[in-house]
């Protein structure tokens, strides 16, 4: 385990954890029969992700799915949420990719958008005064084409009161050049982290893509160039085909798959690059209902982002928090951290080699 | 814009694979207007990730029950067509923005290509409400997928064009606008693109054709923004626009189509409603 700022982080506790150690004496009530006690007092469900950037519970919505916080009005009390990841921003507007953008496909979807966005100038004039005002985070998800891009946005964003990190989203499957180049490669992908770093100390997260063959160098190089955070993963590149065969559906050709059908594969990597990082997880993929975070924790993620779950309902993110801490208080928990990295390997370095990893 | 419980009181097919549903949803029949939508939610999220959108197809502000009207094309739709009554579903609404009609309308042009119907059929009993008179140009394949005339209200001047003849007008639909579009004051569609498109080409050259004065105050009086409801009402042609949808609030920017302004415009929150001339219709969007 390293020392330094991860040693605050959820994963790094949770890997420290030993049952029973953690748990401070708070009020606890013994149910009859047996069983944990439960805890009665408040469920401690803060995360910090980055030095300056924690959460007050480790449910976010995910970067695409729920616009710049405001777009679901009433329906959603944002207030609550962990934090929120606003639409993929560039340095220029982008008109995006032409349609059809999006297509359901068995438990999940194919998105491409194209980084639709108005620019970092008019993201930083629409919406940031009105985050500002916000006590939830709000984590601008960066995108570009070069690292000077990257580091353009991120020298705007900088200093802006209602900016509270950046996403680097270097893994954009849906355009030319949306940044994917940055998240195949591990030079690649260190240098755009570093120079981004270099550029604002704004905590920083960067966003892992699924579609290479070993992400785990990827993510280590990612770690080592200074990113205080792993998102993962971003969609998994993916095609539908017209109902009359004509074409492939989607305007772009390509789009990027989401929902519970990539679970299993983001429950992979999480598990991968949670024992070859010691800075936090946040784990995305097909969350849609509580038990889906949990399964994150348990790989090491110390927090999760929900997406395309929130189209089919918006009150989701909420509902997990909920639940979320209805579980830790069932369990005799007082903090969610004892749930983080169960499924682990219990001997570092024995990892997931141990078993046959499925590479075809 | 709320999230309801709504209970299935009636479902019927009304045409082959065509599901006409009536839902008791009161928060949603009052308030809600002509050309807004819900975002319904299939019940099996496992399989199907998406809701689905369905124009208001006639509201009952007095028994709290609002229609919509699908055609089963896919697992979603099936899932919809197989509710009984008394299930109850998920809706997202109202969303969208309406069809605005100028209040010194006396004449409404309605036009629907087949499915379209379920996009503009709600008009139909506001402008009558409202005491204008209303002309529906219906066009489908065949016979057999017109649109039941005892569906609409009787007020309602019902003319039919089927592509094989097999009813009504032999031919497209918009064969049929160039006589009526100088009787109607304006005009509002939802169908196909194509024929939303030809419909778009007409209105653009009607005034020419006619002669006729624009409504309003000539030379004088502000310029509405374009895409503000003050100049959608001045529109001659408003359409409904479909598109493939994710979250229907504006959100997720799937469901775009090309502004003239060179902008994507939503259909699910600039929209689904726009003046025809809002829309670049040879962008190929």
């Amino acid at each position: 385990m390293k020392a330094g700022r991860a040693a605050s982080s959820g994963k790094a506790h949770a890997t420290r954890h030993r049952p029973g150690r953690d748990r401070r004496p708070g009020p606890v009530v013994e149910p009859i029969g047996g069983g944990p006690p439960e805890v009665i007092g408040r469920i401690d469900l803060s995360v910090e992700l980055a030095p300056g950037l924690r959460l007050d519970n480790p449910i976010l919505v995910a970067s695409g799915t729920f616009g710049y916080g405001i777009e679901y009005g009433d329906v959603v009390d944002v207030q609550r949420l962990g934090a929120i990841c606003c639409k993929g921003t560039t340095l220029k507007p982008r008109i995006g990719n032409v349609t059809p953008r999006v297509t359901e496909t068995p438990a999940g979807m194919l998105n491409s958008i194209g980084l639709q966005n108005p620019g970092v100038d008019a993201v930083i004039e629409r919406y940031a005064p009105t985050w500002a005002g916000w006590q939830v985070p709000v984590i601008v998800n960066v995108a570009g084409e070069s690292v000077e891009d990257y580091v353009e946005v991120a020298r705007r964003l900088d200093g802006v009161p209602g900016v509270a990190g950046i996403e680097l989203n270097i893994s954009c499957p849906n355009v030319g050049k949306g940044g994917l180049q940055f998240a195949i490669d591990a030079d690649a992908a260190g240098a755009v982290t570093a120079a981004v770093r270099r550029a604002t100390d704004l905590p920083l997260l960067v966003k892992l893509s699924p579609n290479v063959a070993d992400v785990r160098p990827i993510a280590r190089a990612i770690e080592k160039a200074g990113a205080d955070a792993i998102t993962a993963i971003n969609t998994l590149s993916g095609i539908a085909v017209r109902p009359d065969r004509s074409r492939p559906l989607l305007g772009n050709i390509y789009g990027g798959l989401s929902g519970p059908a990539v679970k299993p594969v983001a429950l992979r990597i999480v598990y991968e690059v949670a024992q070859v990082v010691d800075i936090p997880i946040v784990a995305i993929g097909g969350v849609s209902e509580l038990a889906d975070a949990l399964d994150y924790f348990a790989v090491g993620a110390c927090a999760v982002q929900v997406g395309t779950a929130v189209f089919a309902d918006p009150t989701l993110p909420i509902r997990i928090i909920d639940g979320l801490e209805a579980e830790c208080r069932r369990r005799g928990f007082d903090s969610f951290r004892p749930l983080i990295g169960t499924a682990l390997p219990r001997k570092p370095g024995a990892s997931s080699a141990k078993g046959v990893e499925y590479r075809p | 814009m709320r999230l309801v419980a709504a209970e299935l009181v009636e479902s019927r097919e009304i045409l082959p694979r065509q599901w006409l549903q009536s839902y008791h949803a009161p928060s949603l029949a009052i308030g809600s207007r002509a050309g807004q939508f819900v975002h319904v939610r299939p019940g099996d999220f496992s399989g199907l990730v998406l809701r689905r959108p369905f124009s208001f197809n006639t509201i009952d502000a007095a028994t709290g029950v609002v229609t919509i009207h699908f055609r089963a094309i896919g697992r979603g739709t099936d899932w919809f067509a197989h509710l009984r009554t008394g299930d109850s579903v998920d809706m997202l609404g109202p969303l969208g923005r309406p069809f605005e009609v100028d209040p010194r309308s006396r004449h409404v042009l309605l036009i629907a290509g087949g499915l379209g119907i379920a996009g503009v059929r709600m008009l139909a009993d506001e402008a009558i409400g409202d005491g204008r008179q209303v002309v529906l140009l219906f066009g489908a394949g065949s016979a057999a997928e017109v649109y039941p005339s005892n569906l609409l209200p009787d007020e309602v001047e019902y003319i039919v064009a089927t592509d094989d003849g097999s009813l009504g007008h032999r031919g497209y639909v918009t064969d049929l606008v160039t006589e009526y579009e100088g009787w109607a004051d304006q005009a509002f569609a939802c169908g196909p693109a194509p024929m939303l498109a030809a419909l778009a080409r007409l209105a653009a050259g009607r005034r020419e054709r006619l002669g006729v004065a624009r409504l309003g105050r000539k030379g004088g009086g502000r310029t509405d923004a374009p895409g503000s409801a003050a100049a959608r009402r001045k529109s001659f042609l408003q359409v409904s626009m479909e598109q493939n949808m994710g979250c229907a609030v504006g959100a997720c920017l799937g469901c775009v189509v090309m502004g003239t302004s060179g902008q994507p415009q939503r259909v699910c929150r600039e929209g689904p409603v726009f003046a025809a001339d809002e829309l670049d219709w040879e962008a190929g969007w």
